[in-house]
């Protein structure tokens, strides 16, 4: 199962959000954005109890992280 | 520091297929030429490009029986391969996909090819690559003609190099026509005009290539459907533009006025008895496996498995084509005593290696990646997720469950690319209620 999680930052934090999320290990793709969100991470677990798990105990826990917004994804189609 | 430190990490090991292809078509005008005196050229490109095409073909239906043998759950439907064919390709004049391989094969590939023999046999093997680097400067003309991109400083100064070489180059062949008494023709340049505007052609037409929803299933019930379809298309354009050669031959020896390539064609006419005979020759069977067949196959496979995470296989592998006129210049003069005093090659070889350098940094600096979030309106995520990823620049799509509905991975060589398809493609698309654009600052992890 893959989750995309988007993350609204605060001021001055972003080096440290960023190097506590690509630290949790079922965190598969990290990027800075420029927009609304300025991080999107890539999260890929066996279930929705691990990504409760990791989200409640892990991301949710970082300090710098003002908003996120996750999304499960159903299918994904590549070229 | 620990040893695991200072390692140089390839990340995208199948880089290292672009440049063991590039390197063993740099042998080609050292092979080829050792031909000339006996075989016609015209014969040398049928042979290499027939029999490369038949293998090539022969191949993907045996990758297709195998895959669907080994993995019968991930099939790969062998006559949709050939049914596909059909497919308009929007991206190049809406023409029918076999049609269009066809113009890549005759024009991009037999007539490239043709015209670059011709410029070998008539100079020299360093004048010869002056083509090579012409190309590259016309494809960036045409990039900034038709594509309106702006000349960044890194593209004026591989542009610079790339003259600075061909100077330097020019310089030497005509030093090295002097000492040997025979001068440099003006139908030398002709034909190197002609291959670069040929090669220019295959380069900016191969990539025009595109999927038709069938296609886009295939790929994702199964990637490896990539390997058999490019190595049909390769089959395909090689395969129909050498078959032209033939009448094409029979009508050049008609003609009232004689050429280099009506003397060229009578004798492929009379070679044609011979094949059998200059078919088991070495350099023949060089150009054809290991200067077609085995180049093709390792750049499709790096193709179908690139994973990047900053240039597309297409930017590596126009930054790295110019391993080919570096490696060809230095083996010709220590392969086959071509003329080029060792003071010259190293300013050339240096000069070729910054542009190298400055065009990496050049697709660095221009390429637009991003992520772009839709909102769609009840009904339309099945139809329109296949429709987007057609999509010229849309790598891989997302459905989603949650705010947004699809997340589109886009990855563009310039902003008038972005634009076009934001403005143009994607807003005025019926279902799509929202779009939310982010661009990719940094990879941080992947």
């Amino acid at each position: 199962m893959r989750a995309i999680i988007l993350c609204k930052l605060g001021i001055k934090v972003i080096k440290t959000v960023i190097e506590e999320i690509i630290a949790i290990p079922q965190i598969t793709k990290v990027m800075s954005l420029t927009g609304d969100y300025d991080l999107l991470a890539e999260i890929e677990v066996e279930t929705s109890e691990e990504l409760y798990e990791i989200f409640s105990e892990k991301i949710d826990l970082i300090d710098g992280i003002i908003a996120s917004n996750t999304h499960v994804v159903m299918k994904a189609w590549e070229k | 520091m620990s040893s695991s430190e200072v390692r140089l990490e390839i990340k995208n090991k199948y880089i290292l297929n672009i440049i063991v292809a590039n390197l063993l078509w740099s042998f080609i005008p050292i092979v080829a030429t050792g031909l000339f005196d006996d075989v016609s050229i015209l014969t040398i490109i049928f042979l290499r490009f027939l029999i490369a095409g038949v293998v090539l073909l022969i191949t993907s239906i045996l990758i297709v029986i195998l895959n669907n043998y080994l993995v019968p759950e991930k099939r790969i439907p062998l006559k949709e391969l050939f049914t596909n064919l059909r497919h308009k390709n929007r991206r190049f004049y809406n023409l029918r996909t076999y049609n269009y391989y066809f113009l890549i094969g005759f024009f991009g590939i037999i007539l490239h090819i043709l015209f670059y023999f011709l410029a070998l046999k008539t100079t020299s093997i360093p004048f010869a690559m002056i083509g090579t680097l012409l190309t590259i400067i016309f494809i960036a003309l045409y990039e900034k003609g038709v594509n309106y991109e702006k000349f960044d400083v890194f593209r004026i100064l591989f542009i610079l190099m790339l003259t600075f070489s061909i100077i330097i180059i020019l310089f030497v062949s005509f030093q090295g026509a002097n000492l040997s008494g025979s001068p440099i023709e003006t139908r030398g340049f002709i034909y190197l005009v002609l291959y670069a505007v040929t090669g220019s052609f295959l380069y900016i037409s191969i990539e025009r290539d595109s999927f038709s929803k069938k296609e886009l299933k295939d790929i994702n019930r199964n990637k490896y459907y990539k390997i058999p379809r490019a190595l049909i298309k390769m089959s395909i354009a090689f395969v129909t533009g050498v078959i032209i050669l033939v009448p094409l031959s029979y009508v050049f020896t008609l003609l009232p006025f004689e050429t280099d390539i009506t003397l060229e064609m009578i004798s492929f006419l009379n070679d044609l008895s011979s094949l059998g005979i200059i078919l088991i020759r070495w350099e023949i069977i060089y150009l054809i496996i290991f200067a077609t067949i085995l180049p093709y196959f390792l750049i499709f496979l790096a193709n179908v498995n690139w994973k990047s995470t900053n240039l597309t296989y297409s930017q590596w592998s126009s930054i790295l084509g110019l391993i080919d006129p570096i490696n060809t210049l230095i083996f010709s003069v220590i392969l086959v005593n071509a003329f080029f005093p060792y003071e010259y090659l190293i300013i050339v070889v240096v000069l070729l290696v910054i542009t190298i350098v400055f065009r990496y940094a050049h697709e660095i600096k221009n390429v637009v990646h991003a992520v772009v979030f839709l909102k769609l309106k009840k009904g339309f995520l099945k139809p329109l997720s296949l429709k987007i990823l057609r999509f010229y620049g849309v790598r891989y799509i997302d459905t989603l469950i949650g705010r947004y509905d699809i997340m589109l991975n886009i990855k563009l060589n310039s902003f008038r690319d972005f634009n076009y398809l934001i403005n143009r493609k994607l807003k005025p698309m019926e279902g799509i209620d929202e779009i939310e654009v982010h661009f990719i600052d940094k990879i941080e992890k992947n």
